[in-house]
């Protein structure tokens, strides 16, 4: 031993520990003189006082710390000790690396407890034979040992004092004997460090002696034991013939590392019941559960958790079954276990009371079941305890349905005490809810820490009051403005519809849903966004590529990723991606797409919905990809307004606003002749463009004629033959000998093109009716009905309507328009701000609710330049011009009501005219076999279909004036009227209605029909489907399945 | 609310329009500028009623366009907290219905509506009681109290209830009223 500390001091001159070294030097001097006088006895003894002290340190050690092997002699004392120290330094960041197993560690404890316990009594003997011995060492050891304590003490006070740089100097050099780390048996680790320390023992003071310092094992680290020794030999050595370790395994410990190898960590699990932890693995991995009880001895929990357990598997297994689809990284979702539902699957279930709780529980397949909650036992390793704060989702998942608000009562306060600090700020509203001052309500005037200063709002109580952070809970009204400052909506504004004990209900401003969030995470504000509104590169409404085929907009944005409405029209689909399963951004300021009229679609016009199931929604597109739109209708709620829709089923509506001279120019304006570009558009969103365009041309021609009188080209639809326009179609703006400013149909533009690049597309009139058919490939009936509209009408009379009646009318149905609540003209009531007054009023006019007053319009709309195209199909606004829900709803307040069938003076002059009105659908054959070259065999193939009437077929009667009524055809008259009886089912009156104040009533699925128009006109059946604007029809004579346009079937009375 | 007060506005006028009409010209430009409008401060401008005083035309360098201060008295219509309007239905979802009050919007959330009536779904959604005597769907009249406005430069949008006394239904749609 002496010859041991020699080596020690050799090895060794640390300063700072001389003191303990003259001690040393003491114990040493006795030592050698019992050496002198016993010398005969020599090792026997030293190896007997030795034990003795070892078995000392041993248990004290492991009282003092299970986690460390009983050291073997004083240099060790002197390291642990200091490791100690270094532990209370320790991260906690280990923690995860040491998951579960620690049945393992305990029973394997427990084992060695008793081996050592078995080693001892086999030692103790020889011991206590020795009584002489005995005797004769008491006072040394006694000696010793209170050297040994004293020495601690003063140590123990010493290091508590000891600064950091002192501590720095504890830390172990290259001076020191390095750590060697030794593979051995898995579970053997405690083993091979005790044998090893009895290695020593049994060796100490032969030649050579075993030149390792300490043997250390680790409970966390399964299947190496750590060495510390000066020379790798002499641990090869010690560990020679050793059966549990495995001899080639030495690896030196950097010395960084050395610390790390002893460092403990505090463990102080402050967990409860009640409770909310986290499982870390399994199949449970990051759900929430509720502490039940914890046993601190054996380090395990019993906690509550939402099941995530599949009953067909269960079963499954039961019955022997192997299901075969062990699939990896399933979870079954979140369900609550009806034992009702158990039994009925019959899986055996056991009910059992648990002995320290004295609840029942229900046990089947190894999992037991309270209330529909899993009961587990879990090792506290494998949850998280701290700063586990369950979302307010989570809570509502975990709070079972069915339950009391108890439960909610209970999550309350574990909410309230695990949330973070800080979230109090000065002038915060908030209400007492815990302590003698419950309830009372307060302004916050200062935070400190734990301590929140109030100032009450009750007079009565003068000065701040403070309170700890728990006892408050901010205060919030009904109808307050704020931001949500955490959580996943972190960054929304809304306001607050509905206030509950912990959380609020916001409607979103931007997104107009319902958000639920905690109280804690919002904050008064009158600031307006729609939450977090960027993502890495990634912007609100980006278009983005998710994989190669497919692409979304981003609808919503969230900390972690974003919501993607997917661009799959059949469905909207919306999927939360993370940032990098978002491939790029896509750019797609410049592409386009066609519309169902063969209308080329930009970016931000305006397109309207006419099939499918969002038939009616209308607004801007905001992105294009290969035919799909994305559109944003503002009136649709879900997914930020946005839809993906098909190109091809939607018509445009008006073009992009133009941006650019919104200078109001009112009729009178216009009516002076002397306007430049705008007052080209007479455009009147709320009326068919085909009157519009028609008054257009007139108005505009006219007046061109009055001025130049010359150049018989303005006002023509022209078609460019050469240069970058070529192919383009256009409206002659303005003419000079050489050149002409054509405004371009498909493009907001007024280009300027040499006359000889032109080709002129024949007469005014022709023009308009054949030009958009040429380029459209498909073609609205309402087309050819312009043409017997304008033949019917002179120029020069539709050209005073447009001036005088427009200047009349401009101030008092304004007026009126402005705050009559019915006329619903006002502007801005929904629309963004940015869009300026015209344009909201356009698109107002437009959408499919608010009849347009065409007067009112005409006036209005009138200069605005590229509101609406002359292309514009004419669908939606024919609709939103039937006079018939109009006069219904909006009764006599409105002074444009007399002026509102306006439209419709003209059309019984014009049979053909009304059957396009109904949103442009009913699409006669005579459309879709498109005759392109003259007008006029449009025009016939649409009269040819005009005696479309059969008997029994409802339609829809509209007198001039009158409201439309329900009908059912009687008898066909030969000039193509009907006898029709009033009623649904026929049975009012008889009348006689022309064929041109009937329309078809569109049958539903399920209806009964007859087809109308095509080749099997006549034969009736039933419609078992509608399929956008197909229907599929099954005939009655031979069950076929046909599939026609909706518009070819009338419905038959029941 | 409304009020009746006196605004001021600065117009711009095209030269084109100098001549007899000039006035006529200001006041129709004036109507048409502002009527519809909203601003936060004063809310919808509902009519203009007359204009007190139009100044001095000031010269615009470089494009001729003339300056005129215009005094114009106006009604202006603004919605607060706690007022109670009656309002017409608009759109009715499951979160909730909006509702016109003649130029101003009006979410009530579902919360906000009296807890008996629930939501049906169907070709007309509306809001139902379960023993159907009071349905608000689209165009029914409806009496209800503003329990938050948000008032931005150019909007205003409220937040209304109809959870209390004397508020809910008054007419339904397509009744005279």
């Amino acid at each position: 031993m002496a010859k041991h500390y020699d080596d020690d001091e050799e090895d060794e001159e640390v300063e700072e520990e001389e003191d303990e070294m003259d001690e040393i030097e003491q114990e040493e001097e006795e030592e050698e003189e019992e050496e002198e006088e016993e010398d005969d006895r020599k090792g026997r003894k030293r190896k007997y006082k030795r034990s003795q002290f070892i078995d000392d340190v041993a248990e004290e050690d492991e009282d003092d710390d299970d986690e460390k092997e009983a050291p073997r002699k004083r240099r060790h004392r002197r390291g642990s000790e200091f490791i100690d120290d270094s532990a209370a330094v320790a991260s906690d960041e280990d923690e995860e690396e040491e998951e579960g197993e620690e049945d393992f560690i305990h029973d394997e404890g427990a084992d060695l407890h008793d081996e050592e316990e078995a080693r001892r009594m086999h030692r103790r003997p020889p011991s206590l034979l020795d009584q002489d011995d005995q005797n004769e060492d008491v006072e040394d050891l006694e000696r010793m040992i209170q050297q040994r304590y004293g020495r601690q003490e003063y140590e123990q006070y010493d290091e508590s004092e000891a600064t950091e740089v002192e501590q720095q100097a504890l830390l172990p050099s290259v001076r020191d004997p390095k750590l060697w780390m030794i593979k051995c048996q898995l579970g053997h680790e405690r083993e091979a460090a005790v044998c090893l320390m009895q290695k020593y023992l049994d060796l100490e003071g032969q030649d050579p002696p075993l030149l390792i310092k300490s043997a250390v094992a680790l409970d966390q680290l399964k299947g190496y034991i750590y060495v510390e020794s000066e020379k790798e030999s002499s641990v090869r050595q010690a560990i020679k013939g050793m059966r549990m370790i495995f001899q080639s395994m030495v690896k030196l410990v950097p010395i960084k590392e050395m610390t790390d190898v002893l460092s403990v960590e505090k463990k102080s699990i402050d967990i409860d019941k009640e409770n909310w932890v986290r499982v870390k693995s399994g199949i449970y991995k990051g759900d929430i559960g509720k502490v039940l009880d914890v046993d601190h001895v054996k380090q395990r929990a019993t906690i509550k958790l939402v099941p995530r357990v599949d009953l067909q598997d269960v079963l499954a297994k039961l019955e022997g079954r192997d299901t075969g689809k062990k699939r990896m990284g399933f979870k079954p979702p979140q369900r609550f276990i009806s034992i009702q539902e158990v039994k009925n699957m019959r899986i055996p279930v056991e009910r059992k009371r648990e002995n320290s709780r004295g609840d029942y529980y229900d046990q089947f397949a190894n999992m037991r079941f309270s209330d529909g909650y899993l009961i587990k036992n879990v090792s506290l390793r494998s949850i998280h305890t701290r700063e586990v704060v369950p979302s307010l989702d989570e809570l509502q998942k975990f709070h079972k349905p069915g339950e009391d608000e108890n439960a909610d009562a209970l999550g309350l306060p574990s909410t309230l005490s695990s949330r973070k600090k800080g979230h109090f700020m000065k002038g915060d509203a908030v209400v007492v809810v815990e302590g003698d001052l419950r309830n009372l309500m307060g302004i916050v005037e200062k935070v400190d820490e734990d301590n929140v200063e109030v100032l009450p709002k009750n007079i009565d109580l003068k000065g701040n009051v403070t309170f700890k952070v728990r006892q408050l809970t901010k205060f919030f009204k009904t109808g307050d403005h704020v931001k949500v400052i955490s959580g996943k909506h972190e960054g929304a504004t809304g306001m607050i519809v509905k206030v509950e004990d912990i959380s609020v209900v916001i409607l979103s401003d931007t997104s107009k849903e319902d958000i639920h969030v905690l109280k804690d995470s919002i904050v008064e504000s009158s600031e307006v966004t729609s939450g977090l509104s960027k993502l890495g590169d990634y912007e609100l409404h980006d278009l983005v590529l998710l994989d190669q085929t497919t692409v979304g907009v981003i609808v919503r944005v969230e900390p972690d990723g974003c919501q993607i409405l997917k661009g799959t029209p059949e469905k909207q689909e919306v999927v939360t991606v993370k940032q990098r399963e978002m491939r790029k951004k896509i750019f797609d300021k410049n592409s386009s797409a066609q519309d169902r009229e063969g209308n080329v679609l930009n970016l931000k016009d305006i397109v309207r919905v006419v099939e499918g199931p969002f038939k009616t929604k209308q607004g801007p597109v905001e992105h294009i990809h290969r035919g799909i739109l994305f559109m944003c209708d503002r009136h649709y709620l879900e997914n930020g307004g946005f839809i993906c829709i098909k190109a091809r089923s939607c018509v445009a509506v008006g073009g992009a606003r133009s941006g650019h001279d919104r200078l109001p120019m009112t009729p009178l304006v216009s009516s002076f002749g002397g306007l430049k570009s705008p007052s080209h558009y007479l455009q009147s969103p709320s009326r068919s463009t085909t009157n519009d365009h028609f008054l257009a041309s007139n108005g505009h021609g006219g007046r061109h004629g009055g001025r130049k009188g010359d150049d018989g080209l303005i006002g023509r639809t022209v078609k460019i033959r050469q240069g970058p326009f070529k192919g383009y179609r256009g409206r002659v703006k303005d003419a000079t000998d050489s050149t002409v400013r054509i405004e371009l149909e498909s493009q907001m533009k007024v280009v300027t093109v040499r006359r000889d690049q032109l080709s002129d597309v024949g007469e005014v009139p022709a023009n308009f009716r054949e030009s958009p058919r040429d380029g459209n490939g498909s073609e609205t009936p309402t087309h050819p009905s312009r043409t017997p509209m304008h033949s019917s009408y002179m120029m020069t009379p539709m050209r005073d309507p447009s001036a005088t009646p427009i200047h009349d009318g401009m101030r008092t149905p304004m007026r009126d328009r402005a705050w009559n609540p019915y006329s619903a003209m006002t502007p801005l009531r929904d629309q963004s701000g940015d869009e300026a007054i015209l344009g909201s009023w356009h698109s107002r006019a437009a959408s499919p609710y608010q009849p347009g007053t065409p007067i009112a319009h005409r006036s209005y709309e009138a200069p605005t330049p590229g509101v609406g195209w002359a292309n514009t199909p004419g669908g939606n606004y024919s609709e939103a011009g039937t006079p018939n829900d109009m006069t219904s709803n909006y009764g006599p307040p409105s002074p444009y009501i007399p002026g509102t069938p306006g439209g419709l003076p003209m059309t019984p002059a014009a049979p053909a005219y009304l059957p396009g009105t109904p949103g442009g659908q009913p699409m006669t054959p005579g459309i879709g076999v498109l005759d392109p070259s003259s007008p006029a065999s449009g025009m016939g193939g649409h009269n040819s279909e005009a005696k479309w009437g059969l008997p029994d077929i409802v339609v829809s009667i509209r007198k001039p004036g009158g409201e439309p009524q329900i009908a059912v055809i009687k008898e066909v008259l030969q000039d193509g009227s009907c006898r029709v009886a009033l009623g649904a089912s026929g049975e009012g009156e008889h009348l006689t209605a022309s064929q041109s104040e009937m329309e078809l009533v569109l049958p539903k699925k399920n209806d009964r029909i007859k087809i109308v128009f095509g080749e099997m006109r006549g034969i009736s059946g039933k419609l078992i489907g509608i399929d956008g604007g197909d229907g599929i029809v099954k005939t009655d004579d031979n069950f076929d399945v046909k599939i026609l346009e909706m518009d070819f079937l009338g419905k038959i009375a029941v | 609310m409304f009020f009746h007060i006196i605004l001021e506005r600065n117009l711009q006028l095209h030269p084109r329009y100098f001549g007899p009409h000039l006035r006529d010209k200001l006041v129709s430009k004036l109507i048409h500028d502002v009527e519809g409008t909203c601003s936060g401060r004063h809310g919808f401008v509902v009519a203009v009623t007359a204009v007190e005083n139009i100044g001095k035309g000031l010269i615009r360098d470089g494009t001729g366009y003339v300056t005129f201060p215009v005094k114009y008295q106006c009604v202006v219509f603004r919605p607060f907290k706690g007022e109670i309007l009656e309002s017409v239905v608009t759109m009715v979802n499951k979160m909730g219905f909006f509702a016109e009050a003649g130029p101003v919007q009006i979410f009530v959330s579902n919360h906000l509506i009296p807890d008996d009536m629930a939501f049906q779904a169907g070709d007309v959604p509306c809001y139902e009681t379960s023993d159907g005597s009071v349905r608000i769907q689209k165009d029914s009249e409806v009496r209800l109290k503003i329990v938050g406005t948000r008032v931005d430069a150019t909007e205003i949008f409220c937040i209304g209830t109809i959870k209390d006394d004397f508020l809910g239904l008054t007419g339904d749609p397509g009744g005279a009223a």
